[in-house]
């Protein structure tokens, strides 16, 4: 029976109090561990296609009579159109439409970021609309730009209210301190750099639409583009049957869904807006750069007695204040922790969530100092972890639904060990060490989503859910769920999803949430199918025969059962949990940095699929690595324009940049969490790769690195002042008595 | 033919000749790898483009390189000096060192990102180096007063360590001859005049030599620093990739680092310590 309740909602680290309807979750979970088909490993069952370029992508779209369209961008942080002419461009042969400064909201005359639009062309060709960009005519009058995220500070330049969070007694913690370290971390600026970039093609029907866009959310498009079009919500239809990444980037319809929906109106022609890659490392959002004053205290015997953190998210012209502080309040016992948030609001483009939004960035921060922390104390880093464990959720004194971090701990020891062995292979100019970070972040997911299952006489099931696989491998996670319920073999399921007009709501790919919210949908739809089979094979008198055999008799009858996900345990906290050891090799003298080895172990209750698991903890640290070492935004210090706007200049990790990756998953379900026990692992891999690396980078050479990227030259700047407080201390050494 | 760059709006003109002296009357292009990246931003303008592989001679004969040959033959050929082997080895990404040619490397414009952007800098005719006072951390820590883009070709470093000698449509000359360092009254980096190619490049043989280069990953990077060392019996000759607006010959001149690539010297010490000990 559906159930009004009144739950929290969290997305990225997001919290909302909400009123959802949800069906109880009557199904009991499966036994642990691997079963037929879910738990053991599966190809992506739509490898084939993708690998042979015959899986469709919004980019590969081709509608017959489709305008390509350009977009003007401002090309300066903050400036104001005095002037704008379209005339030529319209003018000009094979243009279309042109649209400029408020003809939709999304065009504006008040640019506060470089790739602020202002204005769009559609013609023929995507040369012909790009060519005619520059016969519009433009009088800027360009401004300051405010870039320093501490003034923003001091002028209280804020995207939203600072957020204070608090529990315990800080100051009396501190107090209580044997030992204080302190330090202040930088994260940069990274870009998502999704391979398909951020596009739509958008062609209307009387007054209904079809939108296909590159998306991670087909729903939150459908109704955005709703709201602002006026069009009713089933009249606007979204697909996405395949994406190219999104990575948090795609959450939502943009810029250049509304412009083509615009210039598609205008012409009665089918119209795609895809972003070029120099747009793409421009104006889609970013992983924002902070700032992270921390001061951690702590007895002689290891025990944390304060946390405290001052954050600032230099989060440019928009986005949101992603939970930078999120570590700190969640990662450990201590009973006093205070931190303050600042959201500092630039003329630099907005950010956007990516991959675990906040916690990446904290957790560098958080546990690099732990480690400062571990050697001032001479106990040993994973010990001080295990002293600190939080049995429950401090903050809110509320218990976990599961949690195996002691676990995944405990399994860390063989590649914990090994640092004796690594760190006895350095040389005179190449140092090696090993350093270790924990994870937490969310993952749990939650309602609403729904699932049908139709089941043919061919014995063949079909799962139709309208959700969106943003390329983790979902889909094979779906029907491999579905088979194991039904009882059939994996090939005998297909998976119908990214098209928000056939098939029910399903949630947003954000969050580590498809398979934690889906799963359990798909599960309790194929379970109805199964109970509705099972009541043809009593009425048949043969309870016992094999599903292929009832469904025998259908002819073109079919059956159809429906699933949803019910609620989330009440009254407790669903995160996830992992820990990586990193091995690193330092060139003393060149800066130049090697990770050699990662091994992760994560808790994300049951694993689907461990192949599709082990794809993804290899992407996030892949991922990670580009953060820790290599990938940065830079803009003009003066200008605030933007740098690194091509690939050679914006560096992504090679091939030849990954390290060994051993991948472990404690593979134990959540017994609280619906009726599969699963959370999910999209982000949790990427979030404590960074610390790992810079403690590693300790270990080997003793110097603390406190910025990302650690390039040539901070780290080379990290082994100087490691030297000179070395030489210092052997000056300011007390003299034997 | 007509070619279509994807974002201009007009098309341009190819040209394939059969002889170097149907070659000239547009802008020469072999690999494109750096040709056509510079069309599409507007750097460079051309009505015609004139596809030149037909008529460089490419290939290895004795010391003789021709400039046509790419990057990928040259990297894996036992026949050439082991300083120019590997700074085509570690030069750019295999799909670009296929198409990519030894004269185009050796002609290539620097990666400053505010000249790659069109900024009114020096080196395109204006009156600043907004890299002084904005981001130079790639920057050059040689003769960067006037302009402190950094020249990115390791071929370059390795050619001006081996003393080459370069042969074109009208002369014959030192490698280090074919750069110049830009000033107020000529911004060009290269002495090459109007409509002049590179045929082939002269490599003299050498006892031993060796590349080495510092990289902020481990491939597809242009040079932070590139050392390329060469030894004939007693004499050892270094020269430098990513340090100065033209490949650098090291003869012992102090650095003159900008505020935020200090750190370069600091690379470029060690490796060309290792890189003299080596030979």
């Amino acid at each position: 029976m559906a159930r009004l309740i009144r739950t929290e909602k969290e997305i990225e680290g997001r919290y909302e109090e909400v009123w959802i309807v949800v069906e109880e979750d009557a199904l009991d979970q499966w036994p642990a561990g691997p079963l037929e088909i879910v738990g053991k490993p599966a190809p992506r069952m739509d490898g084939y296609e993708r690998a042979r370029g015959e899986a469709v992508y919004t980019a590969d779209l081709e509608l017959p009579g489709m305008l390509h369209t350009a977009v003007l961008r401002s090309p300066h942080p903050h400036a104001r159109v005095r002037s704008i002419d379209l005339s030529k461009a319209l003018a000009a042969p094979g243009v279309h439409a042109a649209i400029g400064p408020n003809d939709i909201p999304q065009l504006v005359d008040e640019c506060c970021y470089q790739g602020h639009a202002v204005a769009a062309v559609c013609a023929d060709t995507y040369a012909t609309a790009r060519a005619a960009l520059s016969l519009i005519e433009i009088d800027w009058d360009v401004r300051e730009p405010l870039l320093d995220p501490n003034e923003a500070v001091a002028r209280r330049s804020f995207l939203s209210d600072p957020r204070v969070r608090e529990r315990g007694d800080a100051d009396k913690g501190l107090a209580a301190a044997d030992v204080i370290v302190e330090g202040e971390f930088r994260t940069q600026v990274v870009l998502h750099n999704s391979m398909e970039t951020h596009q739509a093609v958008v062609q209307w029907f009387g007054d209904g639409i079809d939108v296909y866009i590159s998306t991670q959310a087909i729903w939150a498009v459908r109704d955005r583009v709703a709201e602002q079009l006026g069009v009713a919500a089933d009249k606007v239809r979204v697909v996405c049957n395949y994406m190219g990444g999104g990575f948090g980037s795609k959450n939502g319809p943009d810029d250049y869904t509304f412009i083509a929906a615009e210039l598609a109106k205008r012409t009665g022609r089918p119209v795609k807006c895809a972003l070029t890659r120099r747009e793409e490392n421009l104006a889609v959002g970013n992983r924002n750069a902070t700032i992270q004053r921390l001061t951690v205290g702590a007895k002689s015997d290891g025990t944390l007695t304060a946390l405290l953190g001052e954050y600032v998210n230099a989060v440019g012209w928009g986005g949101w204040m992603a939970p930078t502080d999120g570590p700190m309040h969640s990662l450990y016992a201590c009973a006093n922790v205070r931190s303050t948030l600042y959201g500092a609001k630039l003329n630099l483009p907005p950010m956007k969530a990516f991959r675990a939004p906040g916690f990446v960035e904290g957790t560098f921060g958080l546990e690099s100092l732990l480690d400062e922390l571990a050697a001032k104390l001479g106990i040993d880093p994973l010990e001080l972890r295990r002293i600190n464990h939080a049995d429950h959720d401090a903050e809110d004194d509320r218990p976990f639904s599961s949690k195996n971090l002691l676990e995944c701990y405990r399994r860390a020891e063989p590649h914990w060990e090994r640092r004796h062995e690594v760190r006895a292979r350095s040389t005179e100019t190449v140092k090696r060490g090993v350093g270790m970070a924990s994870q937490v972040w969310y993952g749990g997911g939650g309602p609403p989503s729904y699932a049908w299952v139709r089941v043919g006489s061919d014995g063949r099931a079909n799962v139709v859910t309208a959700m969106q696989d943003i390329g983790t491998g979902t889909r094979t996670a779906m029907a491999m769920i579905a088979a194991e319920e039904l009882g059939i073999p994996l090939d005998h399921v297909t998976v119908s999803l990214g098209d928000s007009s056939r098939g029910p709501h399903a949630t947003m790919s954000a969050g580590s949430s498809t398979t934690p919210s889906v799963g359990p949908a798909v599960r309790a739809a194929a379970a109805d199918a199964r109970r509705q089979i099972e009541e043809i094979a009593e009425q048949r008198g043969t309870p016992d025969a094999p599903l292929a055999e009832v469904v025998a008799l259908l002819e073109d009858a079919q059956i159809l059962g429906t699933g949803a996900r019910g609620p989330n345990p009440t009254g407790m906290q669903v995160l996830t949990f992992g820990v990586q050891v990193a091995e690193v090799a330092v060139d003393i003298e060149t800066g130049e940095i090697w990770v050699e080895r990662v091994a992760a172990i994560h808790d994300v209750g049951r694993v689907i699929n461990p192949l599709g698991a082990r794809s993804q903890i290899e992407g996030g640290i892949i991922q990670g690595i580009g953060h820790t070492l290599s990938e940065e935004r830079l803009h003009d210090p003066k200008t605030g324009t933007i740098l690194t706007t091509t690939l050679d200049a914006y560096r992504l990790p090679t091939i030849a940049d990954v390290p060994e990756i051993v991948s472990e998953l404690v593979d134990e379900p959540d017994t609280h969490l619906t009726n599969l026990g699963s959370k999910g692992l999209g982000e949790p891999p990427i979030v404590p790769t960074a610390a790992a690396i810079a403690n590693a980078i300790r270990d080997a050479t003793g110097a603390d690195v406190r910025s990302l990227p650690i390039s040539r030259e901070e780290m080379l700047r990290a082994l100087r002042e490691a030297e000179s407080r070395k030489s210092g201390e052997q000056r300011g050494a007390p003299a034997a008595v | 033919m007509k070619l279509n760059l994807g974002n201009q709006g007009n098309s341009v003109e190819l040209r394939r000749p059969s002889s170097l002296a149907d070659a000239d009357g547009g802008l020469a292009l072999a690999g494109g790898t750096e040709v056509i990246p510079l069309l599409r931003s507007g750097i460079l303008r051309a009505d015609t483009l004139v596809d030149v592989r037909g008529v460089i001679p490419r290939g290895i004969s004795g010391t003789e390189i021709g400039g046509g040959a790419t990057l990928a033959e040259l990297e894996v050929d036992p026949q050439i000096p082991d300083v120019l082997r590997e700074a085509c080895r570690l030069a750019a990404s295999p799909q670009l060192r296929n198409m990519g040619t030894l004269a185009g490397n050796l002609l290539q414009s620097t990666r400053c990102w505010y000249w790659r952007l069109k900024w009114p800098c020096r080196l395109h005719g204006g009156d600043e180096c907004f890299a002084h006072d904005g981001e130079h951390r790639e920057h050059a820590i040689f003769a960067n007063d006037f302009c402190a883009s950094a020249h990115p070709s390791d071929v370059a470093a390795a050619l001006l360590a081996l003393d080459a000698t370069v042969k074109t449509t009208s002369r014959t000359f030192p490698i280090g001859e074919l750069y110049r360092v830009p000033t107020e009254d000529d911004r060009n980096i290269t002495t090459l005049g109007e409509g002049e190619l590179i045929l082939s490049v002269e490599v003299p043989e050498c006892d031993a030599s060796i590349y080495l280069k510092a990289m902020d990953r481990k491939r597809w990077s242009f040079p932070i620093v590139g050392v390329a060392a060469v030894r004939r019996g007693s004499d050892t000759r270094v020269a430098l990739a990513g340090v100065a607006p033209v490949p650098w010959l090291h003869d012992g001149g102090d650095p003159t680092p900008l505020p935020r690539n200090a750190y370069k010297v600091e690379i470029l010490d060690a490796l060309v310590r290792r890189a003299t000990a080596a030979l």
